[in-house]
This record gives structure tokens, C-alpha cells and sequence, in this order.
């Protein structure tokens, strides 16, 4: 993308590093105290600097409600980095010059002066640390905070070019992205009112998952696969996003959410898009995401009236995960009693388009599933079976090619293959790739690529604007046709979910995967 | 057919002797049994795993003792089929031996092991002209070939030319050259004359910081407009094997990246051997990179594994960025140099201008 271009002005970087270091910057954490920040974003920022993938010129400035001094906040955050870092022990030189370059500023998300004063100590890094003017700031607060802090921004002019530097400033706002469409359009509105769309970086954290960005490389870059990738060939595809654990400390906010908006609304919609996207005419931001959109505008609604037929919901009630009884999700802190927020969610998804007309795309999240996982299975059609009908007593297994998202990353094919004897007996076997065991390295963090692409302005792993909307109108009409149906069906913890959703595939004459 | 307890020695590392002939059947066996013990989840879980064919060949029996503790760390990131010859020419007699045993590893945090073959093979006297044929056959089909020669390849012209026939890459150490520096004109032929094969020489991957940081510097906006300015390079090094060539291949890449004349390079490098005499005073130890108004530094920190760059320049912003060196054993450069396959013209255009400036210099 920008390496022709550096190349061009800077040949010592040839055969280097495709990469460009990036412009000086000043990194913004609203919301610094927080579990986000200490457990993803500082432990990324250090990886970057070990990897030496920094600005020359950085600085990082903490932006919370709490009093604390500078060395306070960098202590606090060594620990951190100590504890969730890839890179075990600390490199004490690579630590000791990111912590020279990391700064608290104390003040409440909603005082004027504290936007003041923070511009002003901008400022002062400006010239004391070289970081030109050139800011980014990153939403890690409450989503509740969002829209206070985008105004105050905008009202103390810190959303504005710097006179002396070229890079607008530019703001990442986690998820969640809204909470529907509605809520969505006003967030991109008081965005848009402060920030061009070019600023705005929409994270979705799966988006920097390295096996997420080998769709891609798989899809386009093996000849073998992208001719089969359609209806012709295809029977169907899973997209399986299973937890085991529950809602954890997080019943508050998850009892007014659910999975369809945590998870499916945003990940799994971004897993769905690449799989089925056209290839973009190059590998750049833009084209990415107009190719993704096409798949999203494709996607055909489930209307209000047709939950019953398109979607399961499940509920997990008590059971046992890891031989441990644990509590239903009723009983969890912060729920409310007689609760109906799905755990679990089961989707029948049609894209109305020609590559893929008429292939359902069945879509599974849940929590306090068996184990964690996340995978996409593409189903091809089964062979014709009159070669092996007679000899074999068991019908032909469908090829399947699965792309394990997490953990162990990799792809796996499935094959029918003949049993060593006399007889003509077929068995499925299975041809794996790991990343684990192939490449041996551990992949960077999905937020250490992310953090890295917005400090260069590049979107392409970020979520645009159309694509966040169009995909809260598809789960809006889902959840209006919730509002009236029966409630979610309880599932066992530990189980693959309620009954009912196996019965949902099976009338298709299918069967849910065991990841 | 093997039995279990030949599985547990090979997969534990140990060396089991076998005929030249019978390697792929044996291994064929063993890897069989570990395949079927994997259905008894009260046995260990063993995976095979194998990227590419690499070919170690070792002059003396100490290099190829190296080579397999080598291979043994290489190959939990980079698992492959190692090959290690041991060529000892000058042996009264002449033998031909061979051993098979696996490196295995954990796989992320769960108990399945990944595992990677390892045949060694030793050669004395005229059994030295026959290792090409005994190699060939158990190179993995469908999968890149790497050479790794810690030697110097030019002084056994002709069991490389029967290597690198069927090689992707070829990686040696300049450094590990007696006396290199009149033997880079030779090498720049070997490698003109393959151009199929991708070369790599660790002098040149233990630049790689020197590099990244001084390109680094024309990153910025504001600084790249003094990369047509650079008047002098000046590159100081200090002891330890191989510093000179380094240091020579370092000035000759900016100048090759500049596209510098020959002459001009010539004036421009400034190599200068350090006095002192620290022990930690190895390899290069600073690079001033001088403009008319600027002057780009990079500085090895004395007695750490760190370098420190800082622009002098006006109106610059002069924070030292610092960052660690990789480790330079050879497994870490060899883990290095395979995460980045292809050809490097960079290097080839830095060793050519390096050439250039020898035979400027001398004539």
C-alpha cells in the first residue's frame, strides 16, 4: 500500500521492513485506568516498542477520573505489561524508554478544563518529545461515556489538524458500536459532527486476528479453493463463535445486551462479510470494506415475523463445565430475576446474491458452551454416491474445510479416504494445518496490529460506517420479532445449547458441527 | 517394524544408527507407530510437522555436534527435515554411517507434541564424493531445500555445485571466514552464477538493526530531504571475527541503496578499527550517517545489548530511540533468515558495490 511510496522517497528501507515506522504521535487513552488498558492496549504498545514498531517520537497520555501521578500510573502499568505481555521477562531498555513516554492526566470525562489542560500538556509533548501535533485518541471508557467525550473534543478544538502538522487527529472507538441502529446512527452522528470518516477507526478486535486476515490470504491466494467458493459447490457454511465461560463479572451489562448484540452484531457479522465477500480489486482499506458491504446489503433480513423460522435462542440454565457445578445465568450478579437475554443464538442467513444463492449461512454463538472456539466450516456438497452406495455401509461424509479461528489456529480438510483391506470401505479423514505447529511462532495480539494500523491511519481492519449500520438493521428487526415471541429456551450449562437448535438445522437435513 | 520403545528413544532425541538405504523405510515405520499410539490417549501425542528440507553440512565432528543442537532449538519455530552431513575428507578410511532421531516440542499449552526428523550422516575419506547421493532421496518432495554451510563453501567447490543443484537457499557466515574480505569477489560470482537459488550470508543478518535504525531516520518527513545530502559514513568497528566485513558490507549498502558511483562510495566510507581493547568492544560498534546539517547516529551501548540512534539536527526532534539486538547465536540468525524467504537483492547490490570498492581500492 505505503511501501512503493517509501521505497520511492526512502531506499534504505528496501528489503528492510515492509512496514513504515510511523509518523511521531501522541496516543490518547480515555478511560486509562481500566481493564482494557492494562490488560490489551499498554501490554500491545509494548510489544510494538520490543518489536520496534513505535514512532521515534511517541507518547502515551492516561485520561481517567482517578488522582495519580505519572510514575503512579507507569508503575501500575509495568505490572501490567509483566503479567499479559507476549514477551516474557520485560526487556528493562525496551521498557524503560516506553515508560519515559507515558503520561497521566487526571480530570472527569466531562469537564471542559480537563480538555483544556489536556491540549495544552499536548502541547508541551509536542515539543518536548517531537510528536508533531499528530494525535490519536482511543475510546476505553464505559460506552456511556462515548458520546460526552467525542462533544468534548470538538468543543476544545482537539479534533482539528494542529496548524504545523498534516495528519488530522484521529479517534478508535471499541466496541460496543451502538447498541442498535438507532443508537448506532447517533454515535456515528456525534462522530461525524466532530470527526471526518477517515479519522474515525471502528475497532473489532477479531479484525486483528491473524487466521481472521488468512481468510483472505486463503481465498485469494490458493487457486484451488476461490473456484469452488459458490453455490455450485458449496452445501452450506457454520460459523461457530462458542464460549465457556458465563457472563462472569459482566452480568450488568451483558443482561442488557445479549449475544446477538455482543457478539453477533459485530464479530461474527465481520467473519461472515470475508468469508463471503467478491475479491476487492486491491488489498487497501476502502476496497475492503465496499466489497464487505456489498456481502452485509446482500444479506436477506429476517423480518420480525420470521424469528421463529430463521433464528434459536437459548438461555443457559444450570449445569457443570470442567467437572465444576456452576449457577444458571438467572442466578449470575447483576442479572435481573425472570431475565429473557439470550446466552445463545443460532441464525439461518441467506445472502441474495449470485455466488451464493440459495447457501444458508448458519450462525452459532453462545457462552457456557464445552469449550471455547471459534471456527468457520465451509460444507461442500456431498459426492454422488453411486460408486461406493454398494460396498459401503455408511453414506459419503461432505468435504468440509474449516478454518479455526481460535484457539489453535489453523485449516483442516475433510476427506473420505479408503480403509486399508480387501473390502471398499470409506472413512472421513481429516488433513490439518496449525499455525502452532507450522510456524512455530506466536502471532501478534489483535490489538498490537490494530493499535499499529491506526497510529499509520490505515482502516483497512477497522469497521466503516455503512458496514456498522447496515448490520445493526438486520439484528434490530431480529430482536423486534424477539420482543414477541416466547422466551429463550434453556440450555444445560456445559451443553452445546438448547435441544431446539439442533431441531433447527436438522429440518434442513443437516447437523450442527462438534468443534 | 519398530516398537514402542524404539519410538520413546527416537522422539526422546536419541541417536539410533541405520543403513543409508533403509532411512525412509525406518522413518516411514516409526512415524506409523507414533500415529497409531495417538489413538490410546494414555500414550504421548506426537504430530509430525515439516515446512522445508534442511541441509546442514559440517566439516568436522564438533560442527556437526553444533549443527544438531542447532537444529534441536531451530525447529520448535521452523519445523523441517534436517539432513545433517558430516564430510570428513581427510580420514584414512572411508565410511558411510547414518543415525535417525526427532526434535520434539510442546504445541501452545496443550500436551501434543510436534515433532521433527533429524538423519545424520557421516562421511570419511572417498565416501565424502558419494554424500550428494545419499542426500537427494530423502529430501521431502514439494518442499523448499535450505543449505546451511557454517564453512566456507568455496573451498568445496564441488560438493556445493552438487548441493546447490537442488537447493532453494543457502545460508553461511562470511564472518566465520578466515580472512573474507578477498573472497567476497568469488562469492558475488557463485552467486551471479545461481540465480535460482536465494543466498544468505549471517554477517549480513547481523545488520539488520543497524539497518532498520538508520532507515529509520529517512522515515520522517522532515528528514528525508537530507538523504540526498549525505557527504560522509562513517562506520566504526571493533573486535571479534568477521567485524571488518560487516562493517564494509554495512557502508557499501548505503551507499549501493543511494546509488552512489563506485568512486563516490570509495570517498564517502569512512571503516575505522577501534583501539579499544574491551571485550565487549565486538562487532560494529557506531555509525554516524553526516549531512551538511545533520548527523544520524546509531551507537552499540557500551557493554549492553542495546543500540541508541539520535539525530543532531536543527530543529529536529533528538530523542535517542533505543532497541535491543537480537541474539546472535546461530539458531536465532538461522530463525531470523527463515521467517524471511526469497532472494535478497538488497544484499547482492550491497555485496557487488562492496566488490566494487576492493577492487577500486586495490587497483
Amino acid at each position: 500500500m505505503d511501501t512503493q511510496n517509501t521505497l520511492a522517497t526512502n531506499p534504505l528501507r528496501e528489503g528492510i521492513d515492509a512496514r513504515q515506522a510511523p509518523e511521531p504521535c501522541a496516543l490518547v487513552i480515555f478511560g486509562a485506568t481500566g481493564d482494557l488498558t492494562h490488560r490489551k492496549l499498554v501490554p500491545a504498545l509494548y510489544n510494538l516498542a520490543h518489536e520496534g514498531q513505535l514512532p521515534q517520537s511517541f507518547a502515551i497520555v492516561g485520561f481517567a477520573r482517578r488522582p495519580k501521578t505519572h510514575d503512579q500510573f507507569r508503575a501500575e502499568l509495568r505490572e501490567s505489561v509483566a503479567q499479559f505481555s507476549r514477551f516474557q521477562p520485560i526487556n528493562p531498555a525496551v521498557w524503560d524508554a516506553l515508560a519515559q513516554a507515558i503520561f497521566y492526566h487526571q480530570s472527569e470525562f466531562a469537564d471542559a478544563n480537563g480538555y483544556k489542560s489536556l491540549g495544552e500538556f499536548l502541547q508541551k509533548l509536542d515539543a518536548e518529545r517531537g510528536t508533531a501535533g499528530n494525535r490519536l485518541f482511543y475510546l476505553a471508557t464505559a460506552p456511556t461515556e462515548f458520546i460526552g467525550i467525542i462533544q468534548q473534543l470538538g468543543a476544545n478544538d482537539l479534533a482539528q489538524a494542529d496548524r504545523t502538522h498534516g495528519a488530522p487527529p484521529r479517534i478508535i472507538v471499541e466496541k460496543p458500536f451502538g447498541r442498535s441502529l438507532s443508537t448506532a446512527q447517533e454515535l456515528n452522528h456525534e462522530l461525524s459532527s466532530v470527526f471526518g470518516e477517515r479519522q474515525i477507526f471502528r475497532i473489532d478486535h477479531y479484525l486483528g486476528k491473524e487466521t481472521v486476515q488468512n481468510i483472505v490470504a486463503l481465498r485469494f491466494a490458493n487457486e484451488i479453493f476461490e473456484p469452488l467458493w459458490n453455490q455450485k459447490y458449496v452445501d452450506h457454511i457454520q460459523i461457530t463463535v462458542a464460549e465457556s465461560l458465563g457472563v462472569e463479572d459482566r452480568g450488568g451489562y451483558y443482561d442488557k445486551s445479549g449475544a446477538l448484540r455482543d457478539m453477533v452484531q459485530n464479530h461474527m457479522m465481520q467473519l461472515l462479510s470475508l468469508v463471503a465477500m467478491e475479491p476487492p480489486t486491491v488489498l487497501e482499506g476502502e476496497a475492503i470494506h465496499d466489497e464487505k458491504v456489498k456481502v452485509l446489503r446482500a444479506i436477506r433480513p429476517i423480518k420480525p415475523d420470521q424469528v421463529q423460522q430463521f433464528t434459536v435462542r437459548g438461555q443457559y440454565a444450570r449445569g457443570s463445565m470442567a467437572g465444576k457445578p456452576v449457577p444458571a445465568y438467572h442466578e449470575e450478579k447483576n442479572v435481573a430475576p425472570g431475565s429473557r437475554t439470550e446466552t445463545f443464538v443460532a441464525l439461518k442467513l441467506f445472502i441474495d446474491n449470485w455466488r451464493w444463492a440459495g447457501v444458508p449461512f448458519y450462525l452459532r454463538h453462545g457462552k457456557r458452551l464445552p469449550k471455547g472456539v471459534a471456527e468457520i466450516a465451509i460444507q461442500f456438497n456431498a459426492p454422488p454416491a453411486v460408486l461406493f452406495a454398494a460396498e459401503s455401509s455408511a453414506p459419503l461424509q461432505p468435504n468440509a474445510l474449516v478454518l479455526r479461528i481460535q484457539p489453535d489456529e489453523g485449516i483442516a480438510i475433510r476427506m473420505n479416504a479408503k480403509v486399508p483391506g480387501n473390502a471398499i470401505n470409506l472413512q472421513p479423514v481429516k488433513m490439518d494445518f496449525r499455525y502452532g505447529g507450522s510456524f512455530g511462532t506466536r502471532s501478534p495480539e489483535a490489538y498490537e496490529r490494530l493499535l499499529h494500523d491506526a497510529i499509520i491511519s490505515d482502516s483497512t481492519l477497522f469497521t466503516r460506517r455503512d458496514e456498522v449500520e447496515r448490520s445493526w438493521q438486520i439484528i434490530d428487526a431480529i430482536i423486534e420479532g424477539w420482543d414477541t415471541a416466547p422466551a429463550p429456551f434453556p440450555y444445560e450449562s456445559g451443553s452445546w445449547g438448547p435441544t431446539e437448535a439442533d431441531e433447527f438445522i436438522q429440518r434442513d437435513n443437516r447437523e450442527w458441527r462438534r468443534p | 517394524m519398530p516398537n514402542s520403545a524404539q519410538l520413546e528413544t527416537f522422539t526422546a532425541g536419541v541417536e539410533t544408527a541405520v543403513d543409508v538405504a533403509q532411512i525412509e523405510r525406518q522413518l516411514r515405520e516409526l512415524w506409523q507407530l507414533a500415529a497409531e499410539s495417538e489413538k490410546d490417549p494414555s500414550q504421548r501425542q506426537i504430530t509430525r510437522a515439516c515446512l522445508f528440507n534442511f541441509v546442514v553440512l559440517c566439516e568436522t565432528d564438533a560442527e556437526a555436534s553444533h549443527a544438531t543442537e542447532v537444529v534441536s532449538t531451530l525447529t520448535s519455530h521452523h519445523p523441517c527435515r534436517a539432513i545433517v552431513l558430516s564430510a570428513v575428507s581427510d580420514a584414512a578410511q572411508s565410511e558411510l554411517s547414518a543415525s535417525i532421531s526427532a526434535h520434539c516440542h510442546l504445541a501452545g499449552t496443550g500436551q501434543k507434541q510436534v515433532c521433527c526428523e533429524q538423519i545424520a550422516i557421516h562421511a570419511t575419506g572417498q565416501s565424502v564424493a558419494h554424500l550428494g547421493s545419499a542426500v537427494l532421496p530423502l529430501l521431502e518432495s514439494d518442499l523448499p531445500t535450505v543449505v546451511w554451510w557454517p564453512g566456507n563453501f568455496l573451498n568445496r567447490l564441488d560438493l556445493f555445485r552438487r548441493l546447490v543443484a537442488v537447493a532453494d537457499r543457502v545460508i553461511y557466515d562470511t564472518s566465520m571466514w578466515s580472512d573474507p574480505q578477498p573472497q567476497l569477489a568469488r562469492l558475488a560470482q557463485v552467486i551471479t552464477e545461481h540465480p535460482r537459488c536465494s543466498f544468505t550470508d549471517l554477517s549480513w543478518t547481523r545488520l539488520e538493526l543497524w539497518q532498520k535504525l538508520a532507515a529509520e531516520f529517512f522515515d520522517e518527513s522532515h528528514c528525508r530531504a537530507e538523504l540526498t545530502h549525505i557527504r560522509a559514513v562513517d562506520v566504526v568497528y571493533g573486535s571479534g571475527p568477521g567485524a571488518g566485513v560487516r562493517a564494509l558490507l554495512y557502508g557499501s549498502w548505503v551507499a549501493a541503496q543511494l546509488g552512489w558511483p563506485v568512486a563516490e562510495a570509495r570517498a564517502n566510507i569512512h571503516l575505522s578499527a577501534s583501539d579499544d581493547r574491551d571485550t565487549t568492544s565486538v562487532g560494529m560498534l557506531s555509525v554516524a550517517i553526516k549531512t551538511d546539517d545533520a548527523v544520524f547516529s546509531v551507537r552499540k551501548n557500551h557493554g549492553e545489548r542495546v543500540a541508541s540512534a539520535t539525530i543532531d539536527m536543527p530543529n529536529a526532534c533528538g530523542l535517542p530511540r533505543k532497541r535491543a539486538f537480537w541474539p546472535t547465536d546461530d539458531a536465532s540468525l538461522l530463525s531470523q533468515e527463515l521467517d524471511h524467504p526469497g532472494r535478497h537483492p538488497v544484499y547482492e547490490k550491497a555485496l557487488a558495490m562492496a566488490v566494487a570498492v576492493l577492487e577500486t581500492g586495490s587497483g
